[in-house]
């Protein structure tokens, strides 16, 4: 009799195991992706905007537009860009702001006509600070960072 | 600060579930003693044991902390669950399994911890590929099956009193040189992919690989006789093309010249035709050539959903039951529930593995390895698992961590430390200060 009591409760023992094992392990599958999840998700959080200074030329004429700053943001004149600029001087892929090691860089894309960032041309990757106003073509944008993100 | 919380995290979810597996163990084990009478080689085997996941674990978070929490305890478990089913299936066996097991876990530290492995993968591929050529070409001279019949396949060599087989050997050294030889030459595949210019199905650059591995598999088939080990390379070549190219009608041509490979096979040997013949219906011969497949099956009915429990099932009768059928083994003494584990841990090893593969995506070497080494696992497991169930014809490997078989165990293991390598590299490629 209690041999059978015996080995009936190590079978008990060892199925419970079995499935806290799996359950373990599951939920390390699930934390991990959850992880992904909302790497993802604050990658696609705007880290704050762009808004855009009226042409030069041009007089004021109604709202300034905005734009959300994305982790990775792009500018240019194809519609598939995160910021549309409809300007003639703007190439289709004209620049790119991208967020690297805690900093905000702003890359020129080859564009034709160049990116001014505070009506410099750039030459190079840029670090950028709130604040900064970033020029293309016949537009400019006033970057302004929402600085008390939770990352 | 995060990561920290992380690693904390990561021992707590390590120390769960290596408590869960001992226990499980330990239950088994505990089981066998009380059902029948055995020696102290079973409480040396489960020391064995615990002190091999005790070791790995403290090794592999003192010198690798950021690597797969879930990757080494699934491997672990598995194993002991293995020789739990040996200890159980062929007790004579088991004392040398526990022992291989020591040297696997050893060989995988060495694996993850040793930082120039992947480099020297890479680089001298030839090398060792000829290598495990030779080895490979060496057991069609000097070949020898433990077993000692006259007929069955003769895979192995002996090496004093050890047998080892390099076919096992032949799946790292494989994946690594397709992955390397890959690698190189995604970019040139992918830009031809793109090019719209192109009129033929299939560029030379994928064909060819594709024909020559193709000619490599059947060579082991005619020459060993090894009809599994074959087939094996060859779906995991295919999907390491597939996974290089994105190109589907890599899937189909490679399918086609399975069934041309297939068919000439069954009408050319007596080991295809057979195995398909009771593949397709066993039943007329049940007690005479179908008698291993039926019996498993009777096996997996036998089980039920809760199993008969460890030592209280009669899986004695499927012959060899300890290497080949161990599956349908666990699924008369665990039933549903031991068999849903098991796949469980397998398909925690794809997730685990591809991901690892996925985050590797600017470094074809290591994105290819990883899902090269995971697939050479889970369709490794899968012929077999579907072979006992006579879902497919049956395919003599074995399943991973868990049949008998030393050179097998090694190379799983072997197969995991890279991928812990690999997850490691992840972490330190994201963030260069932490190393």
């Amino acid at each position: 009799m209690s041999v059978e009591v015996a080995i009936f409760i190590l079978r008990l023992v060892a199925g419970f195991c079995l499935i806290g094992f799996l359950a373990v392990l599951f939920a390390i599958v699930w934390r991990s992706m959850r992880q992904v999840d909302r790497q993802l998700a604050s990658a696609r959080m705007p880290h704050g905007y762009l808004t855009r200074q009226n042409p030069d030329s041009g007089q004021a004429n109604g709202v300034a537009e905005r734009f959300p700053l994305l982790a990775i943001t792009t500018l240019g004149r194809s519609a598939s860009n995160t910021v549309v600029v409809n300007d003639d001087y703007a190439s289709a892929q004209h620049a790119r702001i991208v967020l690297e090691d805690g900093q905000w860089w702003l890359e020129d894309r080859r564009s034709r006509n160049g990116t001014r960032l505070n009506d410099l041309a750039i030459d190079q990757r840029t670090i950028l600070t709130d604040s900064d106003v970033i020029g293309i073509g016949n537009f400019s944008y006033r970057l302004t960072l929402i600085s008390n993100l939770s990352r | 600060m995060r990561s920290a919380v992380e690693s904390l995290a990561n021992k707590r979810h390590h120390f769960l579930l290596l408590a869960f597996a001992g226990l499980s163990v330990f239950a088994g084990m505990a089981a066998i003693s009380l059902t029948r009478q055995s020696g102290p080689d079973l409480w040396l085997g489960l020391a064995i044991w615990i002190a091999c996941a005790f070791a790995g674990t403290a090794l592999l978070n003192r010198y690798l902390p950021s690597c797969d929490p879930a990757l080494f305890p699934m491997a672990i478990f598995l194993s002991g669950w293995g020789l739990v089913a040996i200890q159980r299936l062929a007790p004579s066996f088991a004392a040398r399994q526990a022992l291989w097991l020591a040297i696997s876990v050893g060989a995988m530290l060495f694996a993850a911890v040793f930082p120039q492995l992947l480099r020297w993968l890479r680089v001298y591929r030839y090398v060792v590929l000829a290598v495990a050529l030779l080895l490979l070409l060496a057991t069609i001279v000097f070949g020898s099956n433990p077993s000692g019949f006259e007929f069955a396949p003769r895979l192995w060599l002996k090496l004093g009193a050890v047998y080892f087989q390099p076919s096992e050997f032949m799946k790292v050294v494989l994946v690594a040189f397709m992955a390397s030889y890959l690698g190189e030459q995604s970019a040139a595949i992918r830009a031809e992919r793109g090019d719209a210019n192109m009129k033929l199905p299939l560029s030379p650059r994928l064909a060819g690989p594709m024909l020559s591995m193709w000619l490599l598999s059947l060579v082991i088939l005619v020459w060993q006789r090894d009809l599994g080990t074959a087939m094996l390379f060859f779906v995991v070549f295919l999907l390491l093309l597939y996974t290089t190219s994105g190109d589907w009608r890599i899937l189909i041509g490679g399918l086609l010249l399975v069934m041309i490979a297939a068919a000439a096979a069954y009408h050319l040997f007596d080991v295809v035709k057979l195995r398909v013949d009771i593949w397709l219906n066993p039943w007329p011969e049940s007690d005479g050539r179908a008698y291993q497949i039926v019996q498993s099956l009777m096996a997996f009915g036998a089980g039920g959903i809760l199993g008969t429990g460890v030592g209280l099932g009669s899986p004695g009768y499927i012959p060899v039951v300890h290497s080949d059928f161990v599956f349908a083994a666990l699924a008369e003494e665990w039933g549903l529930l031991g068999v849903i584990g098991v796949l469980s841990c397998f398909a925690v090893l794809t997730l685990r593995g591809l991901s690892i593969g996925l985050t590797h995506s600017g470094r074809d070497f290591h994105k290819l390895l990883a899902v090269g080494l995971t697939m050479m696992l889970v369709v490794q497991a899968l012929m077999i698992m579907a072979g006992v169930l006579k879902l497919l014809p049956l395919t003599g490997v074995t399943l991973p961590f868990i049949s008998y078989g030393g050179s097998s165990l090694l190379v799983c293991f072997v197969m995991i430390g890279l991928l812990l390598r690999l997850s490691a590299e992840v972490a330190s490629a994201r963030h260069p200060g932490a190393r």
